[in-house]
């Protein structure tokens, strides 16, 4: 199904509220009416993981008992290493799934579970490593069976051109990585990962563009740094909604995952409930955004706290004392009726620091999605609202964008103009890295 | 237009990041005999310098930096043949790499591409290079620097098994080891035996050319 409307005005995007809210796990309601937190966590190096997993459930949930936290999810997010060793994913998820029940059971508590699995393709080898593809495909079956509630991935297809394009500041190649080959190979991941979710009776929760959105993010820094134009950033993180939302269009329903800052761009079209991260999640990413990406969260999360020991217990438990303080005070703002006013505060106070923040203020991110749904095909979606994004950023002088984030915007304005959304001029861009970026292999993204 | 110009359009081309005029003008200085030592000093070198100030001067970005290199490079290759058997000469080699288990290599490539920007000789293994590859490269290539980026804690600990390796081997004392990446600090740098850590790229390329020049 083709997204041709944007489902949500810039008012009705708030956090806490989607048109269409999810009901999983122990009862767990998400866009309903209150934001939830989402904690998450990554066991110590020199522990047993296995063992590290079960202790970091335990003392989250004996906290979320201990302060009366009566709605969490928790997401446990398989690293590479994790992914090698057969059987631990499953494990691990039938382990926390144990302990989750247990919590569940004896107090009450609404708890959702999801669970991430690594995208561990190396995308140079023959057919897009297909070993490894299967391998993915294998682990959301297990974890689905050995109960998580949530599946989601942070898929890297289109990475091999994207990592070559970003730190050239080539915006031809990051619009054919993120607008072509990342979105090819969304079609191909979700419509799997889709199909094991429904056989498994599970939530198909989505995507997320950390790959290219959070590496460009990383890369633009704070406000002095000087890598790459943070107005490049903003345009990766705008370019990136077009390819999260393929996983919508393939039967995904969300939560979202909370890394995707495109997913504000995302509940505003599909009015599927989203989680987000921002000033919580310091603790893993430094951003420009950390209170604007509130504005429109149903799930808010810590991004990954490891479980080291700190003075108020350990790093989970704490970020998820943290998290619940951040989602009372919006959540007591939705039973007041002031949800609008916070709301405001939390877009305010960010819009103007940085074009990221600015993209993500509901109000800029409504005109965005309309130029996303106004197009047709994944290339033309992601071409067109970037196009829309440069102007809008030059445009408004509330931004006092720095005399290189100007050259850059006009220089890049010049370029997408220039740019042919015919199909076959789009693929003979895309043959023309290919001398260039070791691992592209563009025939395998169309030999789908 | 007389040799002055020439000189001149290909370092204007470099500073302007203008990867077809600088091949353009390269060609019409081949083609009226201007010396390719020449070009080398008056227009790769001046034009990178004028790209360096320009980023210090935060006019440009780091990322320009790094195409002007390429520029200076490609230049360089359509010389090459005309140096008369005079190689451009390498100021040091660097064999780097993401450790083992972590295949979040965009630093990395960034140190990689500025290096060589530097006249640095680069053997780049790639991401989720294991302890024996490390090896294998010092023997193999006799660098003066291992480089090694992690971004996960998890997988960091890596860098510590690659310099005992070094040590095991006998290999340590033959080569400086600088590290980076998100989740390194210079505590770690030193409590593991490396002798450096970049911060950022800049630094890195920085200490690596004063372990060399």
């Amino acid at each position: 199904m083709r997204f041709k409307e944007v489902t949500l005005s810039p008012d009705t995007l708030i956090f806490g509220r989607a048109k269409y809210p999810l009901r999983y796990g122990h009862n767990l309601e998400v866009g309903k009416g209150q934001v939830i937190p989402e904690i998450k966590y990554f066991p110590r190096v020199d522990k047993d993981v296995k063992e590290e997993y079960g202790k970091i459930t335990e003392s989250i949930l004996k906290r979320a008992v201990d302060l009366d936290i009566r709605s969490l999810q928790l997401e446990t997010e398989l690293t590479y290493l994790e992914m090698r060793t057969k059987d631990l994913p499953g494990d691990i998820t039938q382990l926390q799934r144990h302990i989750i029940d247990r919590y569940a059971q004896e107090y009450g508590l609404n708890i959702g579970f999801r669970v991430t699995v690594a995208d561990i393709r190396d995308l140079g080898r023959p057919k897009h490593d297909e070993d490894s593809y299967m391998k993915i495909m294998e682990t959301f079956e297990s974890v689905a069976s050995n109960g998580a509630d949530v599946l989601s991935i942070e898929s890297e297809g289109g990475k091999e051109l994207f990592n070559y394009a970003i730190i050239r500041q080539d915006i031809l190649g990051v619009v054919a990585s993120i607008g072509q080959l990342a979105a090819l190979d969304m079609k191909k991941l979700w419509k799997d990962i889709v199909k094991i979710a429904n056989n498994k009776h599970v939530i198909a929760g989505g995507d997320s563009a950390c790959a290219f959105a959070n590496t460009a993010m990383r890369l633009a820094g704070g406000k002095r740094d000087n890598v790459i134009a943070h107005s490049l950033a903003a345009l990766v993180r705008v370019m990136s909604a077009s390819r999260s939302l393929v996983a919508y269009e393939e039967g995904a329903v969300g939560p979202g995952k909370d890394c995707a800052y495109e997913n504000v761009f995302i509940k505003a079209i599909t009015g599927y409930p989203m989680s987000t991260e921002g000033k919580s999640a310091a603790v893993a990413h430094s951003s420009l955004v950390g209170n604007i990406i509130a504005a429109t969260c149903d799930l808010w999360s810590n991004e990954q706290t490891e479980n080291i020991n700190l003075f108020g217990g350990c790093g989970p438990e704490v970020f998820l004392e943290i998290l619940y303080y951040d989602t009372k005070i919006m959540n007591t703002a939705l039973e007041m009726g002031k949800e609008k006013e916070l709301k405001s505060l939390f877009v305010k106070s960010d819009k103007y620091v940085d074009p990221q923040a600015y993209v993500l203020a509901p109000e800029v991110a409504y005109e965005i999605c309309k130029a996303i749904v106004g197009e047709e095909d994944f290339f033309s979606r992601t071409l067109t609202s970037a196009y829309e994004t440069t102007s809008m950023l030059l445009n408004d002088d509330r931004l006092a964008l720095a005399k290189n984030e100007i050259r850059f915007l006009e220089a890049t304005r010049t370029r997408l103009e220039g740019l042919n959304k015919n199909p076959s001029k789009v693929q003979e861009l895309l043959t023309s890295y290919e001398p260039k970026v070791t691992k592209l292999r563009i025939r395998d993204y169309f030999d789908v | 237009m007389d040799k002055t110009d020439i000189l001149n359009y290909i370092r204007d081309s470099i500073v302007n990041l203008d990867f077809e005029k600088s091949k353009e003008f390269t060609k019409i200085a081949l083609e009226n005999k201007v010396d390719p030592q020449e070009i080398i000093l008056k227009s790769i070198a001046e034009g990178m310098e004028i790209v360096g100030k320009k980023f210090e001067a935060s006019e440009y970005f780091l990322s320009e930096l790094i195409v002007a290199g390429e520029i200076g490079k490609e230049i360089t290759q359509i010389l090459q043949p005309y140096l008369k058997g005079a190689e451009v000469k390498k100021i040091g080699k660097v064999v780097i790499g993401t450790v083992s288990g972590d295949l979040h290599d965009i630093g990395k490539n960034i140190v990689s591409m500025m290096l060589e920007a530097s006249e640095f000789e680069v053997v780049d293994l790639g991401a989720d290079v294991p302890v024996e590859s490390f090896l294998e490269a010092v023997k193999r290539e006799k660098p003066q620097v291992v480089a090694m980026s992690a971004l996960l804690t998890v997988t960091m600990v890596e860098m510590k098994n690659v310099i005992e390796a070094l040590k095991k081997t006998g290999l340590r004392d033959r080569v400086k080891v600088i590290i980076g990446g998100a989740a390194v600090t210079e505590e770690f740098a030193k409590s593991i035996g490396a002798d450096g850590y970049g911060a950022n790229a800049v630094q890195g390329v920085r200490i690596c050319k004063g372990w060399i020049t």
